[in-house]
């Protein structure tokens, strides 16, 4: 028993003596990006929108971590253990608003400034959110499921419930569908942020949905893999979001019909500015959403979209 | 046996501290920056998340000690969550009234899951595994989709006696470790649970009450595993069914890196709660590796496999011997 007493007596010695912060010195500044999840794919582009920017800057060193999954616990303790580190600034995709806004507000009355991007925690104290207007982005997904269908048919909803974005982009698909009163809502699936039950929904659906007119999803699940969306016959329109690879690659196909794409390397580059600019100018922008605007891909505009998508993974 | 017992705690604290000495040095910091992972707010970090892993962790090791395994700690966890958040926050009960029912709850799922297993002759996995489904089925179907914000009914910073609420999960912790150890090594009820797990039909005829005995481990993992929830919902303000999905093998994970046997007959609550802190240090430090957030689970696998190895070697050399 003495021994375990020695080897705790040593280990809290030397965790107090390094408590203590070293001497300061010159250095890069440290910003946090934290995804959801790092098992999602379009998170990546975030990473490397970001490291472009820091490279550009200069100064500026990017940590990027997150939960292997969507856990929504364990994204609060990265960012808990973040606030710990003293990092000089972070960027975050809240997965779930009001279980991270308390931690968020802990970050800046440490003086860490906070943005959110892609998902955000409104009634928190970041200074800046970046990322869709999801009402806005669900509109024009509800504008072109109209037009495809030529105001006329059946339409099945793809959603994960409680995600605050995912219900915004819902609210802006029904806010435009009311007013075509011959388009019908049949259903509405919850597939938990999970891809592999997105594509035994939308088989299932089509199964026993074999006239529905459009399966409009307001999140990528169905685009994320070039095999979700094979059990869709081909009188069925497909509008998604989400633009990242293979996605285009469904629309040449004639999968997928409208895909409306988020600023993915933006959500990196442009939260590194903001926190560069917050830390070393001591500036803010002058409101707090910013929105990122969408880009809307289908058929007449699918190889250019690839062409510039090509461009800016090369991190150019 | 005594020493065999104190021998597998005491390599498991060494696995402890072998692992944050090697990540002190790993993310041994720049010139001008604190350490990331030395310090005593990031100790606290650990013990607090770790806690909710911890405590249920307790009553896993007892069920496997018992020859048995439980599946639905993470369901109990968060339908513990969903019936305090519901109780305190929409029906306006007092916290402590809210948590005694959720308390009540897990004491039930584990009664639920001790009569299919000691009367309907279930095995273990399928009937834990169903409660499991029962009960996250049951806390979604409550909650729809929604949470219920303890945070804003309760105070912020919250501090009681001056120790702030951080320190809630740690200290039940501890408590309750410090409680079953005695209970399992210095009480009939805890040599019975080791016994029927270790030869159940020996027990029997030693007049041991087998089931008895199998239905309060269950009724105790049960519980358990609510008084994580309830630190859960208390500490992070918060009630969802989707909370702690996949814990379960997580707390079974620790139980067993902590020298609990998946036979039966063996273990310890002790080494459950260090085995959850060998995992709490990984899933602190690993994120702050680059990319090593991706091994995590590979780390963990490894992690597991090594230390069971390791003490079935040495249970061998001390039966040997």
């Amino acid at each position: 028993m003495k021994r375990l007493w020695v080897l705790i007596a040593v280990a809290a010695l030397a965790t107090w003596a390094c408590s203590g912060a070293a001497p300061e010195g010159p250095r890069k500044l440290k910003f946090a990006l934290i995804p959801k999840a790092l098992d999602i794919p379009v998170f990546n582009y975030a990473d490397v929108g970001a490291r472009r920017e820091a490279a550009a800057l200069g100064d500026v060193e990017v940590i990027y971590r997150g939960p292997d999954h969507a856990d929504q616990l364990l994204q609060k303790q990265m960012l808990e253990s973040f606030i710990q580190q003293k990092v000089d600034g972070i960027a975050i995709s809240v997965l779930n608003a009001e279980f991270l806004t308390s931690t968020i507000d802990q970050a800046v009355d440490a003086g860490i400034p906070v943005v959110t991007w892609d998902s955000d925690a409104p009634a928190s104290k970041r200074f800046a959110f970046y990322g869709v207007d999801d009402f806005k982005s669900g509109q024009e997904m509800g504008k072109a499921a109209a037009k495809l269908l030529n105001g006329k048919g059946t339409v099945a909803y793809i959603t994960s419930l409680g995600a605050y974005n995912l219900a915004r982009r819902l609210d802006g698909v029904k806010d435009v569908l009311k007013n075509y009163p011959d388009i019908k809502v049949i259903e509405t699936y919850d597939v938990q942020e999970d891809a592999v039950r997105a594509s035994q929904m939308i088989a299932s659906g089509s199964n026993r949905y074999p006239d529905l007119g459009a399966w409009i999803s307001v999140g990528g699940w169905p685009v994320f893999t070039q095999n979700a969306l094979a059990p869709v016959p081909p009188t069925t329109k497909v509008i998604s979001f989400d633009t990242n690879p293979p996605a285009p690659d469904l629309v040449k196909a004639g999968k997928a019909h409208v895909l409306i794409g988020q600023k993915y390397f933006g959500w990196g580059s442009e939260t590194v500015k903001l926190l560069y600019d917050a830390v070393k100018n001591g500036k803010r922008p002058a409101t707090p959403i910013i929105d990122s605007g969408v880009d809307v891909v289908d058929i007449n505009n699918v190889d250019q979209y690839i062409a510039l998508w090509k461009k800016m993974e090369s991190g150019k | 046996m005594t020493s065999i017992w104190r021998a597998r705690e005491f390599s498991t604290v060494l696995i402890l501290l072998a692992e944050v000495l090697f990540f002190a040095w790993y993310l041994w910091p720049e010139a001008g920056r604190s350490h990331p992972f030395l310090n005593s707010g990031n100790f606290l970090l650990i013990l607090k998340y770790s806690s909710i892993y911890g405590i249920a962790a307790i009553g896993a090791a007892v069920v496997i000690i018992s020859g048995g395994i439980d599946l639905a700690p993470g369901a109990i966890i968060a339908l513990t969550t969903v019936i305090t958040g519901y109780l305190f926050v929409e029906a306006g009960w007092p916290l402590w009234a809210g948590a005694s029912v959720g308390l009540m709850v897990g004491a039930l799922a584990g009664l639920l899951s001790s009569w299919l297993i000691v009367r309907m002759r279930l095995p273990p996995f399928i009937a834990t595994l169903g409660v499991m489904g029962i009960l996250r089925g049951t806390a979604f179907i409550i909650t729809e989709a929604r949470f219920y914000d303890l945070s804003a009914k309760l105070p912020r910073n919250w501090h009681i006696a001056g120790i702030s609420i951080d320190w809630l999960g740690p200290a039940v912790m501890i408590a309750l470790a410090v409680v079953f150890q005695r209970l399992m090594t210095g009480y009939q009820w805890g040599r019975s649970v080791s016994a029927v797990g270790g030869n159940e039909t020996a027990a029997l005829f030693s007049g041991i009450p087998v089931n008895w005995i199998k239905t309060t481990t269950y009724v105790l993992s049960g519980t358990l595993a609510a008084v994580s929830g309830v630190v859960l919902a208390v500490v992070q303000g918060q009630g969802k069914a989707d909370l702690a999905s996949g814990y379960e093998l997580d707390i079974i994970a620790s139980a067993v890196v902590g020298g609990a046997s998946l036979v039966g007959g063996r273990g310890s609550v002790a080494g459950a709660v260090l085995g959850a802190l060998i995992f709490g240090v990984l899933r602190n430090a690993l994120p702050q590796i680059p990319g090593a957030t991706f091994y995590d689970r590979l780390i963990v696998g490894v992690v597991v496999i090594g230390i069971v190895v390791m003490d079935q070697m040495l249970t061998r050399r001390s039966g040997n011997a």
